[in-house]
């Protein structure tokens, strides 16, 4: 593992701009190692320019990055032996096979057990019985496991996932984030970026971007905390709705001012979802449309 | 499921070389992919067969015009042309694929890249010099000795290795083929005209002359002027053959230069 202590990745006051258009203003964030880290964001939120500069792939206009303590353009050649990177489109040569393709980029590293690292990511991504396979005929979601495969096959340190999931059926999704948790386990910092809410509230920590800036990064825990509750409380075919902020401390609150009222037959809490909670922190922000921000983020 | 297996463990040291490993890591890739694509591979090869014969037939029909002057340099303009863009047109696909990007960010370097490239196109651009050579010598009854024809032959495939290294080089201001396709004429044409192929370059205008400089065929149409007349020999137009040779090697830097490693 990397002999720096600090943080595994350590983004400050990035911006990045693309002729007049600001991709990024100023992002900040910080992810501890063995750590899966959520980057949640509409579709030009930003979320693949930020891994582009992590990578050393897109230089930023300002700020400073670090990855596992590594400047990713000055120390480049040293951070990519460490760092693994899945790009959006599963970007593989797909005259060759599976096997092929993960040997190709492995060749990349001084990987003395490579052919024994090969199979390895075979068997990690359920792939040795189309290993021999061209990439030509495989579907999307094996096409994202080979993807992946071709990340993981120089046992990187960090793994910077750009939306690995778009695409693929909801049981691969199970795998894949099966997966995702053993690296971790492993000591492995993931840096995943989805617009997909479900998948978000599986990340130890979260980021929502919108329009190249960072909303709220926290875990999905204390950001769901940042919903409304609704509580309904019928007495008999009568409705009542009372709206709280946070319910852990709120609703014992309000129920007691209800006391044990026997009149009371039914109680139901409706929560915010993390798409309602993002669609707020959207429109939050000075100058947003709420409009514009609903149909970015449906 | 997926299989608990471990991927992270202590690297261990590995080749000394790992710069030469990679280039030839490229260069096995870059050749398998040529042998999986047997219809690319079949034109690459058919292509130069089938416009020699055109050729051929063009010139026949021309009655008593004596071809002499323009044969052999025809076969080195058709190789250029297609050594040109059969390199440059699959580098912008990887381009467009991301898999350039990809490869960069595993660790690759832009100088071992550019050479994988090239040698591995240099394979199939030995090729197909040989075959539209040899098919010149055949349908034209080219009576060459073997000192002459194997100069010939060097001089044509250096031209197509500078051509691989051009197609390189220009492939690195597009993004997709359809940014590519505009260079074709662009460097092709001029080949044409300015090369001292059709007319010799002293009968152009001055300022003209100085554009010719630009295109290797140039240098490679002299040297094989010289070559074909009677008692012509390679060392004859060494200034031209070392201007190919510099030429090749400025090409060279410059698309390792101008491959950008980031954005």
């Amino acid at each position: 593992m990397s002999e720096n202590s600090g943080p595994a990745i350590l983004v400050e006051n990035i911006k990045r701009k693309y002729g007049h258009i600001e991709a990024l203003r100023g992002v900040n964030l910080q992810v501890e190692k063995g750590t899966i880290f959520g980057l949640l964001g509409s579709n030009g939120a930003g979320k693949s320019t930020l891994i582009k500069i992590l990578v050393g792939s897109t230089r930023p206009n300002e700020g400073q990055v670090e990855v596992l303590g590594l400047n990713p353009f000055k120390d480049s050649r040293k951070l990519r032996e460490l760092l693994g990177y899945m790009p959006q489109t599963p970007a593989l040569y797909d005259d060759l096979s599976a096997r092929e393709n993960i040997r190709f980029f492995g060749q990349s590293h001084r990987l003395p057990d490579l052919t024994e690292q090969v199979e390895k990511v075979l068997e990690f991504t359920n792939l040795p019985g189309r290993a021999g396979d061209a990439v030509s005929g495989f579907s999307g979601g094996m096409k994202q496991r080979v993807s992946l495969a071709c990340a993981l096959v120089h046992r990187p340190q960090a793994l910077f996932l750009d939306e690995p999931t778009a695409g693929v059926d909801p049981l691969l999704k199970e795998n894949f984030w099966e997966h995702f948790r053993q690296l971790a386990a492993q000591g492995v910092t993931l840096f995943i970026s989805t617009h997909l809410m479900d998948e978000a509230l599986l990340c130890d920590k979260l980021a929502i971007m919108q329009d190249g800036a960072v909303l709220a990064c926290d875990t999905p825990q204390n950001i769901m905390l940042r919903g409304n509750t609704t509580v309904k409380i019928w007495r008999g075919n009568r409705l009542e709705r009372q709206t709280i902020s946070e319910y852990p401390t709120q609703l014992p609150g309000l129920l007691q001012s209800y006391g044990l009222d026997p009149s009371i037959t039914r109680l139901e809490l409706d929560q915010d979802n993390l798409e309602t909670i993002m669609l707020r922190l959207i429109n939050a922000k000075p100058g947003a449309n709420p409009e514009q921000a609903m149909a970015k983020v449906s | 499921m997926a299989t608990s297996v471990t991927l992270t463990k202590e690297r261990s040291g590995g080749a000394s070389w790992p710069g030469l490993s990679r280039t030839f890591a490229i260069i096995k890739r870059v050749l398998r992919q040529l042998i999986k694509d047997r219809r690319f591979l079949a034109l690459s090869i058919a292509a130069p067969l089938i416009i020699m014969y055109l050729l051929k037939v063009f010139f026949d029909s021309l009655g008593n015009f004596g071809p002499g002057r323009y044969i052999v340099p025809a076969g080195a303009l058709i190789i250029h042309f297609l050594t040109y863009i059969l390199c440059s047109i699959v580098l912008v696909r990887e381009r467009k694929a991301q898999t350039l990007q990809r490869m960069l960010v595993n660790g690759y370097r832009r100088g071992e890249i550019i050479l994988g490239y090239l040698a591995a196109y240099t394979i199939l651009a030995t090729i197909q010099t040989l075959i539209v050579l040899f098919e010149l010598a055949w349908v034209f009854n080219l009576n060459y000795d073997l000192g002459k024809q194997l100069s010939i032959y060097l001089v044509v495939w250096l031209l197509a290795v500078i051509s691989i290294s051009l197609g390189i080089f220009l492939s690195n201001f597009s993004e997709n083929e359809g940014q590519m396709l505009p260079t074709i004429p662009l460097v092709i044409l001029p080949s044409v005209f300015l090369s001292g192929f059709l007319i010799n370059v002293d009968k152009l205008p001055v300022w003209v002359q100085g554009l010719s400089w630009l295109t290797p065929l140039y240098y490679a149409n002299t040297v094989l002027q010289g070559l074909i007349k009677a008692g012509g020999e390679l060392g004859q137009e060494w200034p031209s053959l070392v201007g190919l040779l510099v030429y090749g090697v400025i090409v060279l830097i410059l698309a390792t230069f101008t491959l950008k490693e980031q954005e």
